[in-house]
């Protein structure tokens, strides 16, 4: 078991005469024991600070280290760790037993016949001793991962690494291997650091969540937190299906005035604000209510589209009924399923004052949140 | 360069040795890492340092990986560019005759004075570029055009295409024997094939105006099933889609195969040509056996068959040496930019 | 062409259709493909065909029947065989002791240059510089390095002596140009087989190979148990390759061994100076011997002839 620290990582590559930055002084630290996700969109550094994890790349600057001790300069073999690919990396000429007992085979002084014992045991685990004798390229998708697995875990090391392991399952194998992943890491209690491009996974799996873009670390807390306390617009839009919605707005007094409205705010949420005057707000679909009465954050508006998801619908929202659709600024809301609006209804719109995010425009920070105890009450409702 | 790297592996090896149980003895201190225990030998520290030198400037594996590539590397390296340059440097010497070697300490371009007075290289010279430009150019076109017709969805595809790279697996002994027989004047083919056009018979090996152009169809026989296989891998890579959209687009076959079909086909067109190019320089095999011995028929002498008679027949090893650098250079003009657009495509 | 036989077997369905698309498409123009493949196949086969009839002709048979028409019952002669034969055997034995061998050894060579040059890790730009190096030496004409070679041989690594203990035991000295050869056409064979198993290598899987190096596999494991148990269906290729080429090789056969009379002359030289005397050509005697020469490639062609169009086409 084992913790793990990242500190000040960066990693640039040379391309040509041009240095690319591909991590730009990451740091964080897991405890023994977590489940890290790691999520960000493509190309934003995640698989590559888990590759510098591992080993598999070097580190440009800062320290990595497993346990207090620094690896920067250890080859991936010493620092026991095991690691599990998207392509699941099996080798296609040994049979699961083989490629499970390689690890062990190559990296312990174990006899045989305790390699086969601890093969058999995690084979047990995984449900797939029925497979040990087979060759990888009889297996099914669903059971190249388990194998993938359980030849990391039968490694007993410090801390797993997954890079986007359920990628290539089809959605309802990924639904079930997550569960089951969580619970063995549960189970194991190994630190693990999981890298996916997927917000699904980044929600369900993790005790706590990194999110990256650009190279550069946005924000290390747990699920709910990111979610409800962005630290800045990115980790807003990121999480959540559909996304945020946002408006340009600019403070004048006490009132937030964007392009199809204004919002009057309390004057708790304007202290937060401090000097800046150029502002994004920030609303959750799921938090706009559709309404009878008017108000101050009521708002009329029409219906553009509705999507029936079964449980609930998602409803496209104008404020100006004569704009063009294509440009007039919408507003997006979740609603019940059952609540039944039709294209070119009009509606009031409530954008509820404890529920809205403001962001810096500038900088993209967030300077006020809804607080999660909000947040909390508000799901109980 | 080989004993220091000998050396170098011999203190390198033990150490990384020890590396391995220190880790396994204290649970996992490395000495390469910054915490390093303090070396107990300076010799072997010195060695580990480098090593990690090396390792930084190069890459992380690059001391591991040499003992793959760099043994075999040496030796081929010892017995190319150590033999070309070694080469060139007889070629600036006067030895020939039964010397037993060259004398290094009178140096000058002699030879290459005496290869350009000499009316026999010209002719080779230029019979090389003749040779190399039709034979080529030819080769691929037959090739293509073999590539194109088995690419249409035939029957029996791979038993016509065995049949059209069989001539590639034999060697120019062989096949200098069958242009041999076809060749010949009294009862060969070729007469017997003009003779129902009512023409010939004609001299083929024998008509110095003739002959050069006789070896080249020979040769484009050896090797058109060679472009053909390389035309094919190319026009297989080209998606299905191509063709249809161009036919959608109302573009006749020609017009298809012309305008979007071809030009396609550069990289596997110059990957080809070089390698046909390299094939004509070394049609020496096939001039040697044709007549049995180093002097090719009169209007069909090359380099590649001048070098060798000069040096083996008439044993001026120099004057051997230099047309063989006169060969290599020609031959380097056509790989150097060859290599480098590899390069460029990051294809190497 | 039943339609069971259409969904039992998913190659026969490609063909089958294939063939019933053609039979009921088949157009003027396909007619005239198939005319011209046929044509062209006439052209390959024709000067290997004449040879061969020609091979099996007493000597009146050759003035009077046509180049590529079989001998007929009379004109027909197995002497000719017998002759090339007894004058080749000898050659081909010398040939497989070295062929088979420098084969062998250049594409185990190859395997693992390529290797250390693909697989691990190190500066793109350095290895890049190597490469070249190597992938050069496949179009060096050789003409450039036969005087040094010679030489090399002659003058700087005498064989001839370092030997001397195998020549007290009966062999001839001549030998010494068969280990010649093997040493060299290992050396100039490095640059074609590392080549060819690069392009294989380079279509690993990376993930596979970090993950055995994850899993505390040494360079060296890697290769003994990852990388050479997959490299199967590319050493075919290799050796198939690497063994047609020195097969075929007469000029490093002429420079190091030198006369056909030798008792270590590879076949290639012999055949080379074969059926030619003072009175003229023996057409016969020569195609007999070229067929007979050419046998072990033929061979290799025939059974293996996937991986030799692989090899070139690399």
């Amino acid at each position: 078991m084992a913790t793990l620290e990242l500190d000040s990582i960066t990693k640039t590559f040379q391309d040509g005469d041009e240095e690319i930055v591909a991590v730009d002084d990451v740091s964080m630290s897991i405890d023994d024991g977590e489940f890290l996700v790691v999520v960000g969109p493509s190309g934003c550094g995640k698989s590559t600070t888990l590759r510098m994890v591992a080993g598999l790349e070097t580190i440009t600057a800062g320290t990595l280290s497993i346990d207090d001790r620094v690896v920067n300069d250890v080859k991936s073999q010493d620092r026991d760790i095991a690691m599990v690919f998207q392509s699941y990396a099996l080798y296609p000429h040994m049979s699961v037993r083989q490629n499970m007992s390689f690890g062990l085979e190559e990296s312990t002084d174990l006899p045989d016949d305790e390699i086969n014992r601890m093969v058999s045991e995690t084979g047990e685990m995984l449900g797939i001793s029925n497979l040990l004798d087979r060759k990888p390229s009889d297996l099914s998708g669903g059971q190249q991962q388990r194998v993938a697995l359980g030849r990391a875990i039968v490694r007993d090391p410090e801390v797993f690494l997954m890079d986007e392991p359920l990628s290539n399952l089809d959605a309802k194998l990924r639904a079930e291997m997550r569960t089951e992943l969580q619970r063995l890491q549960n189970d194991l209690g190994v630190t693990t650091v999981y890298v996916t491009h997927d917000q699904t996974e980044a929600m369900t799996m993790g005790d706590r969540i990194a999110i990256l873009d650009g190279g550069e670390l946005q924000q290390v807390a747990t699920p709910l937190e990111c979610y409800h306390e962005p630290a800045n617009q990115f980790v807003a839009s990121f999480l959540g299906e559909p996304s945020m919605n946002f408006f340009d707005v600019t403070l004048e007094g006490n009132r937030l005035v964007g392009d199809a409205f204004e919002y009057p705010i309390r004057e708790d949420v304007r202290a937060d604000l401090g000097d800046a005057t150029d502002l994004v707000l920030g609303i959750r679909p799921e938090a706009v209510e559709l309404v009878d009465k008017a108000g101050d954050h009521e708002f009329e508006t029409t219906v553009d589209v509705v999507e029936p998801m079964g449980d609930e619908n998602t409803v496209y929202l104008h404020f100006d009924p004569d704009a063009d659709p294509e440009n007039a600024s919408a507003l997006v809301a979740t609603i019940d399923g059952f609540n039944r609006v039709s294209e070119g209804d009009t509606v009031t719109a409530r954008i509820p004052e404890d529920a809205i995010h403001l962001f810096d425009r500038r900088t993209g920070e967030a300077l006020h949140n809804r607080s999660m105890k909000d947040a909390a009450d508000q799901v109980d409702l | 360069m080989l004993d220091f790297y000998r050396r170098l592996y011999r203190t390198i090896r033990p150490s990384s040795g020890d590396d391995e149980s220190e880790v396994r003895a204290d649970g996992g201190v490395v000495s390469d890492g910054p915490a390093a225990d303090p070396p107990t030998e300076p010799d072997r520290d010195a060695t580990a340092r480098l090593k990690s030198a090396l390792d930084r400037r190069f890459g992380s594996d690059f001391m591991e990986s040499s003992i793959f590539w760099l043994p075999p590397f040496l030796l081929m390296g010892l017995f190319v560019y150590g033999a070309v340059i070694w080469n060139l440097l007889i070629s600036l010497t006067d030895y020939q005759r039964f010397e037993n070697a060259p004398d290094y300490s009178d140096l000058d371009f002699e030879m290459y004075t005496r290869a350009l007075a000499d009316s026999g290289f010209v002719d080779a010279a230029v019979n090389t570029l003749i040779l190399l430009v039709l034979f080529t150019a030819g080769t691929l076109v037959v090739g293509l055009l073999l590539a194109i017709l088995i690419d249409r969805g035939i029957r029996f595809e791979n038993s016509f295409r065995t049949v059209y790279l069989l001539p590639m697996s034999l060697s120019f002994v062989v096949t200098a024997q069958f242009w041999l027989w076809i060749y010949n004047y009294n009862n060969g083919i070729a007469n017997s094939v003009i003779g129902t056009f009512g023409l010939g018979p004609v001299s083929w090996l024998g008509n110095q105006d003739i002959v050069l152009y006789a070896i080249i169809f020979a040769l484009m026989w050896q090797f058109s099933g060679y472009a053909m296989v390389v035309y094919l891998a190319g026009l297989r890579a080209i998606p299905r889609e191509h063709y249809e959209a161009a036919k959608v687009d109302g573009a006749s076959t020609l017009k298809m195969y012309w305008r979007v079909i071809i030009p396609q086909l550069k990289g596997a067109t110059i990957s080809a040509a070089v390698v046909l190019m390299v094939f004509g320089m070394k049609a020496f095999d096939f001039l040697y056996s044709l007549v049995g011995g180093y002097r090719p028929p009169n209007g069909a002498d090359i380099l590649a068959t001048k070098m060798v008679r000069e040096a083996y027949a008439n044993l001026n090893w120099a004057y051997g040496s230099a047309i063989a650098i006169v060969l290599f250079a020609m031959a380097l003009g056509v790989i150097g930019p060859y290599l480098v657009y590899e390069y460029r495509r990051d294809n190497l | 062409m039943s339609d069971e036989e259409l969904r039992t077997d998913g190659g026969a369905t490609t063909t089958t259709a294939r063939l019933r698309r053609n039979l009921d498409q088949m157009t003027a123009e396909d007619a005239g493909l198939y005319v011209v493949l046929i044509f062209a196949a006439a052209f390959y086969l024709v000067p290997i065909e004449s040879g061969l009839v020609t091979s099996f002709k007493t000597g009146t048979a050759i003035i009077e029947t046509a180049p590529f028409a079989p001998p007929g019952p009379s004109g027909f002669t197995l002497e000719k065989w017998q002759t090339a034969i007894d004058a080749l055997l000898r050659g081909m034995g010398n040939s497989l002791l070295y062929a088979v061998p420098a084969t062998v050894i250049s594409a185990v060579v190859g395997s693992v240059t390529a290797y250390g040059l693909t697989i691990p890790t190190w500066k793109k730009s350095y290895k890049a510089v190597v490469l070249m190096l190597i992938i050069a030496g496949i179009f060096i004409p050789y003409q450039a390095v036969l005087v040094p070679l010679t030489q090399f041989w002659s003058q700087w690594a005498q064989l001839d002596q370092v030997l001397s203990f195998v020549w007290a035991l009966g062999v001839s000295n001549d030998y010494a140009g068969i280990v010649e050869l093997v040493i060299t056409h290992v050396a100039y064979g490095i640059p074609i087989c590392t080549l060819l198993f690069r392009t294989y290598y380079k279509t690993m899987s990376e993930e596979m190979i970090e993950s055995a190096r994850l899993d505390g596999a040494t360079l060296r494991r890697v290769y003994r148990r990852i990388v050479l148990p997959l490299s199967g269906p590319m050493f075919a290729v290799v050796l198939i390759y690497q063994f047609t080429q020195i097969w075929n090789d007469l000029l490093f056969t002429l420079v190091l061994v030198s006369t056909e009379s030798s008792p270590a002359a590879p076949v290639v030289l012999i055949l080379a100076g074969l059926g030619t005397s003072l009175e003229g050509q023996d057409f016969a005697l020569r195609m007999a011997g070229a067929f007979f020469a050419a046998l072990p490639t033929l061979a290799v062609y025939i059974f293996f002839g996937e991986e030799f169009a692989d090899g070139v086409a690399a």
